[in-house]
């Protein structure tokens, strides 16, 4: 143990990945099919809202904030996309990708607005914004619509032998990695970490924390376009089950919601594990009623680990 | 506009907070290549004539100009791009970023990095080394110590290569070493044309590297010597002023038996232990520069922080070790340093706040007898001479000073012998503060214990019978009533054991 708990603090998704590791054992075990080529690509399709919402819900926490209002994001960009978008001749990926994207990151960017320039605590900030969300979807698509051939269906299946939710997870990870090379990540990190040394050193927290939302926006607009994949019509239902679902897997990813600590690769552990958990209880017969306590169970277990065993031992005198 | 650059110039600069005017009349001249050191006790306005230079303020009026050209900088960043590179008294980092990502944070713009990776990390390693020695550039910052961290914050500025470099108590947190060779780099820095304030609460330092000086008192610069008549008795002069104010001043009289005492209290780990003794009808001072230990230990004495040594109440049942929930039974009472958060229940009457603590004494069958809340309440009022609107109103209704009296009645009512008073008259205007002073007086001539920390001098002389001056954490001069004077205070702020006039 006394060479684990390093490891732990050093990797805050350690936790996680050996949580997703055991969760894939078992799941072989009750169904040795399950990562067969044939049901690859839709286990992934599957999964990739879940890891694009918990993408969505990160860069918020590294800043040091929280947005809530994420999953219900996707959902609204699914509603948007087929109950508008495509009635009204936008459907077309070259038309309705940029559109998308715009609206979702414009969203983001409004969170961000509200919680860094009007000061708005996030939760009531991205609290409001999620019912607000929830309820134009509604108005949007009050039922579900089923959706036309279009092009989301290429992230249900896949291009030749590239399943197609490798590219909706894969452009995130991209934007990720390409800002990671820039000075944001820095910047970003240190604004959750300590706002107030970033603030004195120069940073501008301002533009700081509105293009961290603005970020978890876009994600979650790929979120939209995800989930419209593989449910090929418009669920304004889904809100509810995503709403939290990001948070979730970004906490059990190992990110800290004190802020500055984690990143996106907790975020996929996080969210693959929950579906993980998922399918195998689904797989084994449990009752989908006890599905949702075994979540929060393995949330509560994933955050007590998280604050207590793993977090790191800084030395912190206060001066 | 010249063509020799004039440095930066402040010039009348005023700045308020709600009622507090923390400057009045600022004046000062930074010029290139000069070590200029700012000096002033507690609440002179140094800070805020720094965050004004370091574009954390804005000053409500007068100017600030940048070799010739108005400076209004709405961000330390806003600062920085004109040159303007601020250590502040906090040693800012963020502790799970690298050294490296801290020396360099907010060099780079939002996105875009300044330098390649491997010229930032010669350069940080290279500055990094003239201040603190080797560092290594990848470790977390927050596994520094503290005189590593400051060290890091110096580099920070000193990386931005500034024409204007602040450095606000940046010595207080360095060892020795470190501090050696950061007065050298400052040598170095001069002599290339940086203009650099220094601030600092050592005199020695003050003495060792200043060029010129800068006095302020409440608000104002007062004075600005040069390097060749520069003397320590007068700086501590011109910071205390010539107030003549002895005809309050509290006589001296005998004390009785021991009622509190702390022995081998450590406010720090490494800082030497205090032995300290309270007397019935005692009234003792604490003073000290912000952070130097003296509200830790006044929260010793109260039981409401912990730590090494012991806090004994000795009364003649027997001495008990005070702890965080026994000082109304040992008849201790604490009253915070900050009135809002620490105290009082902002959205409450004034009878609430006052009553609280004691309602036990109201109680009547298990039920509350308002009437009886309401009598205890008139009887504080008359003798604490307490001005308000009804006694049901918002206790926010009342002024600064009237709130305090409430919080002193609310901890009077709970009978205690030993008052123990954390900055009682911060925020309060001059009248309620000789209220107040009066009050503590009649209770210590009844045979009440008093500790009082303040920030003001004037007033530790009007009221004490004896101050502890505390420096590093620890006890550094007990000032008997005899040799009391704001002078002998302040210099014992800044390190000196005055014989300055006895």
């Amino acid at each position: 143990m006394n060479r684990v708990l390093p490891l732990f603090q050093r990797w805050p998704f350690a936790f996680a990945f050996l949580l997703a590791l055991v969760l894939l054992v078992l799941n072989l075990i009750v169904s040795p099919s399950f990562l067969s080529p044939a049901r690859l690509p839709g286990t992934l399709a599957t999964l990739a809202p879940f890891v694009l919402v918990g993408f969505a819900s990160t860069p918020s926490i590294l800043a040091g904030g929280i947005d809530i209002s994420v999953g219900p994001l996707a959902t609204f960009i699914n509603c948007l996309f087929v109950a508008i978008l495509i009635p009204a001749g936008l459907g077309n990926w070259d038309l309705a990708a940029p559109i998308i994207l715009a609206v979702a990151a414009g969203i983001g960017a409004l969170n961000g607005i509200l919680v860094a320039v009007l000061r708005l605590h996030p939760v009531v900030a991205t609290t409001g914004m999620l019912f607000l969300l929830v309820g134009l979807s509604l108005t949007i698509a009050q039922n579900p619509v089923a959706a036309p051939n279009n092009w989301t269906e290429v992230f249900a299946g896949g291009i030749g032998v590239v399943p197609g939710a490798l590219l909706t997870i894969g452009v995130a990870g991209l934007i990720w990695f390409a800002l990671r090379r820039t000075a944001f990540v820095s910047n970003l990190l240190a604004t959750g970490e300590s706002d107030v040394s970033a603030y004195g050193s120069g940073v501008n927290i301002k533009a700081i924390r509105i293009l961290a939302y603005t970020l978890g926006g876009l994600f979650a607009g790929i979120a939209g376009i995800a989930l419209t994949a593989i449910v090929q019509s418009s669920q304004s239902s889904l809100a509810s089950t995503y709403a939290l679902l990001g948070l979730a897997a970004a906490v059990l990813g190992g990110t800290s919601l004190a802020g500055g600590r984690g990143g996106l690769l907790g975020a996929l552990f996080g969210a693959v594990s929950i579906y993980l958990l998922q399918q195998l209880l689904t797989a084994s017969g449990v009752a989908p009623s006890l599905i949702q306590f075994a979540y929060g169970a393995v949330l509560v277990v994933g955050v007590v680990l998280g604050a207590t065993l793993l977090a790191p031992r800084l030395k912190r005198n206060a001066s | 506009m010249n063509n020799q650059p004039s440095g930066l110039v402040l010039t009348g600069v005023s700045k308020r907070f709600g009622a507090t005017r923390a400057l009045i009349d600022g004046d000062l001249r930074l010029r290139p290549g000069e070590i200029h050191t700012l000096l002033g006790e507690n609440g002179s306005g140094k800070s805020t004539l720094v965050k004004i230079m370091g574009g954390v303020h804005r000053p409500d009026s007068g100017t600030v100009t940048l070799d010739g050209v108005p400076v209004t900088s709405r961000s330390p960043r806003a600062a920085m791009d004109l040159g303007i590179a601020t250590v502040f008294q906090e040693v800012l980092t963020a502790g799970s970023q690298s050294v490296l990502e801290n020396v360099w944070l907010g060099s780079h713009g939002t996105f875009r990095r300044r330098l390649g990776r491997a010229e930032q990390r010669s350069i940080a390693q290279d500055v990094l080394t003239r201040i603190a020695g080797a560092i290594p550039l990848d470790l977390p910052a927050g596994q520094l110590s503290l005189s590593e961290r400051q060290a890091l914050c110096i580099a920070r500025a000193l990386v931005r290569k500034p024409k204007v470099l602040i450095l606000d108590e940046s010595t207080a947190s360095l060892d020795v070493s470190s501090r050696d060779r950061l007065f050298v780099e400052m040598r170095r820095l001069a002599a290339e044309g940086t203009a650099i304030l220094f601030i600092s609460h050592r005199m020695d330092e003050v003495a060792e590297i200043s060029d010129r000086v800068t006095v302020l008192r409440s608000g104002r610069s007062v004075s600005t010597v040069e390097r060749s008549d520069l003397s320590i008795n007068r700086l501590i002069a011109d910071m205390t002023g010539n107030s003549g104010h002895a005809e309050t001043r509290r006589q001296p009289h005998d004390a009785g038996d021991t009622i509190l005492q702390g022995a081998a209290v450590r406010l720090a780990p490494a800082s030497a232990p205090i032995d300290f003794e309270l007397r019935a009808g005692e009234v003792v001072g604490l003073a000290g520069l912000e952070g130097h230990g003296q509200d830790h230990f006044i929260k010793r004495l109260a039981g409401v922080a912990a730590g090494p040594g012991s806090v004994v109440r000795i009364r003649p049942e027997g001495a008990a070790e005070l702890t965080e929930r026994n000082g109304d039974a040992l008849g201790v009472a604490y009253l915070p340093r900050e009135r809002r958060g620490e105290s009082l229940f902002e959205s409450m009457s004034i009878r609430e706040n006052f009553a609280l603590p004691t309602l036990a004494k109201d109680r009547r069958g298990g039920l509350l007898d308002t009437r009886s809340i309401a009598r205890r309440f008139d009887a504080f009022a008359r003798t604490l001479s307490l001005r308000f609107g009804a006694a049901q109103d918002a206790i926010s209704t009342l002024s600064g000073g009237n709130q305090q009296k409430v919080l002193l009645a609310r901890w009077l009512a709970t009978d205690p012998k030993v008052l123990l008073l954390n900055d009682p008259t911060r925020g309060v205007d001059i009248g309620t503060k000789r209220e107040i002073y009066a009050i503590l007086h009649r209770l210590s001539a009844e045979g009440m214990s008093v500790v009082v920390l303040s920030s003001e001098v004037d007033e530790l002389v009007d009221l004490a019978d004896r101050v502890l001056v505390f420096r590093d954490q620890s006890v550094f001069a007990e000032i008997p009533h005899s040799e009391l004077s704001t002078e002998s205070i302040v210099a014992a702020y800044f390190g000196q054991k005055s014989e300055v006039h006895t």
